[in-house]
């Protein structure tokens, strides 16, 4: 019979490293969609070449579609069309980049919508160029304003890791899968896979507080 | 070469997971909101016990990913010699699960109501449930229509996540249609437009309802 | 000097400034009067490239308001008081200050500091150096406008209805400061909805009157009988603020 073998050693080690994949996709693509999430984003505000519209339609498609089905179409579509290899977990920090990338982007541009646009008019004219307007005014007051929503997206993305174990990326979710197809024993499996997610979540929320404290308006001010 | 008109062919198998999809979302709104309002309740109550317990409730479906939720029930159920099948199963766990989302959202309208209006009914002599019942619950969901409609199609989008467990819905029709006709991209493009413009359509007619119920609120 | 010749802005459809011809000698304090839509915001606005002009010219020390570079030039020159304050909310008010002599003059930020410090003690708001605008009555932010526009160390200060959002004793704070600025010799473009104030500080008073200039007189001409309120917009405009 399948299953129904029983815990070993090994099943610590398979977990250290489902929570390291899991991290490790996590933070990359958080990373890798918040420099593109802003890019776009800024594409958007200074209106480059015309072309933030057509981005922030996109964007709104992959906010509003399943990030399983964009999984889908980078892991299994992609490579259909244009015959090329990736590998799941390219796949995986692929769209999850790409995903991040979206939220950010509108975050992004209603943090800048957020701020008094006289003020950027009084830096002007003291003859700060448009690059100090945006380092030195623009990004401080709206990364206070976008800190609490960059949080909750990074707890939210967390979570959304948990799908590329589908396209077979050895995740904690997939370590829990493999595990549990072989012991047969859900009630502790799952709760264990469960409480690592919780704690990884409550971490980022820990983090998030410490990092929405530092880059709070007054904090952010204290050198120019 | 990208072949858009590969979709039209399965359109008869994609409809049927349509439905499916449909039917899952339809039941499980209902199952989240009946849950999530008791939550919300419990949230608020004055009672330290309920308050934890509901606490404790919204914090752990918010921080756990649904699919691991999915797996347990899907895989614990038939352990403790519950058997339902995965349509059942997906239910009853996007109505557990949305329900913490619902529930904050639900206590946020409560808490924004205007506490002058409270005292004004008790004033009147209203008894307690009557003030939840006929004011406070009627004004929170009116006010909160629109983030609930987020909530909602947020649920229609994890509804995906069931073809998992096998459920065949929207996601595992068009997994089918891809691996039949060899063109995953098509399949899988079509699919997210799909779920997107028909996610734009909901959020829009949920705007317009809540405009609507709201009309007299806004200036 | 600033020289504006044949200056003409519309926005769309909306013909703003007509041909407006002005000089403004150093050391000259000048106030634009005139009724709301006359165009006398937009025509300050002009002179540091807030608006970009039409057609026409302004130089600024020969510096040309058209030319990318050069307009960069003359807003190190000019420096703008705001009617709305317009402060930087994320910054304490010494920052505010401070910013632009380190960013743009490239100011050591120390002795920037101290500088926007003594700024902040002559309008007598060194103590609140390290709070944030938002904590501020509207007249302590226009001085705080005041001092920032003073840190650049201008040769022209332009006034864009500074005391227009204040009550009637905050105005008062904030033009004690402006009228002994006046007596400094620092030059001056002040719009301004008050007639007292104009004819207090001014040297000459720049009438507009739908985009155009009615009257360039010296103060003394343009307040007499035979001078400016011979016009009947003229008086008619004085009258009707002289009551408010």
């Amino acid at each position: 019979m399948y299953g129904d073998q029983g815990f070993t050693i090994f099943d610590l080690q398979l977990w250290a490293e489902g929570l390291g994949i899991t991290f490790g996709v996590f933070l990359s693509s958080s990373i890798l969609g918040l420099i593109f999430g802003s890019i776009i984003g800024l594409i958007r505000y200074y209106n480059i070449i015309g072309i933030g519209r057509v981005l922030m339609l996109g964007s709104e498609f992959l906010k509003n579609s399943p990030v399983l089905v964009q999984l889908f179409l980078v892991y299994f579509g992609i490579p259909a069309l244009f015959t090329i290899d990736l590998s799941p977990v390219e796949a995986a920090i692929i769209t999850l980049s790409g995903n991040t990338a979206a939220f950010i982007a509108v975050i992004v541009i209603s943090s800048i919508d957020a701020i008094d646009k006289k003020q950027l008019e009084a830096a002007r004219s003291f003859a700060l160029s448009e690059w100090q307007i945006l380092r030195l005014i623009i990004y401080p007051q709206s990364l206070a304003f976008a800190m609490p929503m960059f949080v909750s997206l990074a707890i939210n993305q967390l979570q959304v890791t948990s799908l590329v174990s589908v396209i077979g990326v050895v995740d904690l979710t997939r370590v829990g899968d493999i595990i549990n197809q072989r012991t047969f024993e859900p009630f502790i499996v799952w709760p264990i896979i469960g409480v690592t997610y919780f704690v990884l979540a409550k971490l980022v929320e820990r983090i998030g507080a410490r990092l929405e404290q530092r880059f709070s308006v007054h904090q952010a001010s204290s050198e120019i | 070469m990208l072949d858009p008109a590969v979709m039209m062919e399965y359109m008869p198998a994609f409809w049927d997971g349509f439905i499916v999809t449909a039917e899952v979302s339809i039941l499980s709104i209902i199952g989240s909101f009946i849950i999530g309002l008791l939550i919300a309740l419990l949230r608020i109550s004055e009672n330290k016990v309920c308050r934890f317990a509901a606490l404790f409730y919204v914090d752990i479906f918010r921080n756990i990913p649904f699919l691991v939720l999915i797996f347990f029930a899907y895989y614990g159920l038939p352990e403790v010699g519950i058997y339902i099948d995965a349509f059942w199963t997906g239910c009853f766990t996007l109505s557990i699960a949305v329900a913490a989302y619902v529930a904050e959202t639900i206590r946020a309208g409560i808490q924004n109501i205007d506490k002058g209006i409270i005292e004004a009914a008790k004033s009147f002599g209203f008894k307690r449930v009557q003030i939840y019942t006929k004011i406070i619950l009627p004004i929170a969901i009116t006010s909160s229509i629109r983030p609930l409609g987020s909530v909602f199609i947020n649920l229609i989008l994890t509804t995906s996540i069931l073809s998992a467990i096998t459920l065949g819905e929207l996601t595992s029709a068009s997994k089918i249609i891809a691996s039949t006709t060899f063109r995953p991209f098509e399949v899988y493009m079509f699919l997210v437009i799909f779920y997107g413009v028909l996610t734009f359509a909901l959020s829009a007619v949920i705007a317009g309802w809540h405009k609507y119920l709201n009309r007299y609120n806004e200036a | 000097m600033i020289e504006i010749h044949d200056l003409h802005k519309d926005f769309g459809d909306l013909k703003v400034l007509k041909g407006v011809d002005l000089k403004i000698k150093p050391g000259e304090v000048v106030s634009i009067l005139g009724g709301s839509g006359s165009g006398k915001s937009t025509l300050i606005r002009c002179i540091n490239g807030l608006e970009k002009i039409t057609s026409g010219s302004i130089f600024v020390d020969d510096f040309d308001v058209r030319n990318k570079k050069d307009l960069m030039e003359i807003r190190k020159r000019c420096s703008t008081v705001f009617q709305q304050f317009d402060l930087y909310p994320h910054l304490s008010v010494l920052d505010n200050i401070a910013l632009a002599p380190i960013n743009v003059l490239k100011q050591n930020k120390k002795d920037a500091k101290i500088k926007a410090m003594e700024l902040l003690r002559s309008v007598e708001l060194e103590e609140k150096a390290s709070v944030y605008p938002a904590q501020l009555s509207g007249g302590q932010k226009q001085r705080i406008g005041i001092c920032r526009a003073l840190a650049m160390e201008p040769n022209y200060l332009l006034l864009d209805e500074v005391t227009s959002s204040l009550d009637p004793e905050m105005t008062a704070e904030v033009l004690v400061i402006l009228k002994k600025l006046a007596k400094e010799g620092i030059t001056m473009i002040s719009v301004t909805h008050e007639i007292g104030f104009a004819q207090e500080i001014s040297d000459r008073i720049v009438f507009l009157d739908e985009g155009k200039i009615l009257q360039n007189l010296s103060k003394d001409e343009f307040f007499s009988d035979e001078g400016g309120k011979s016009d009947p917009r003229i008086a008619k405009f004085l009258s009707k603020m002289g009551n408010q």
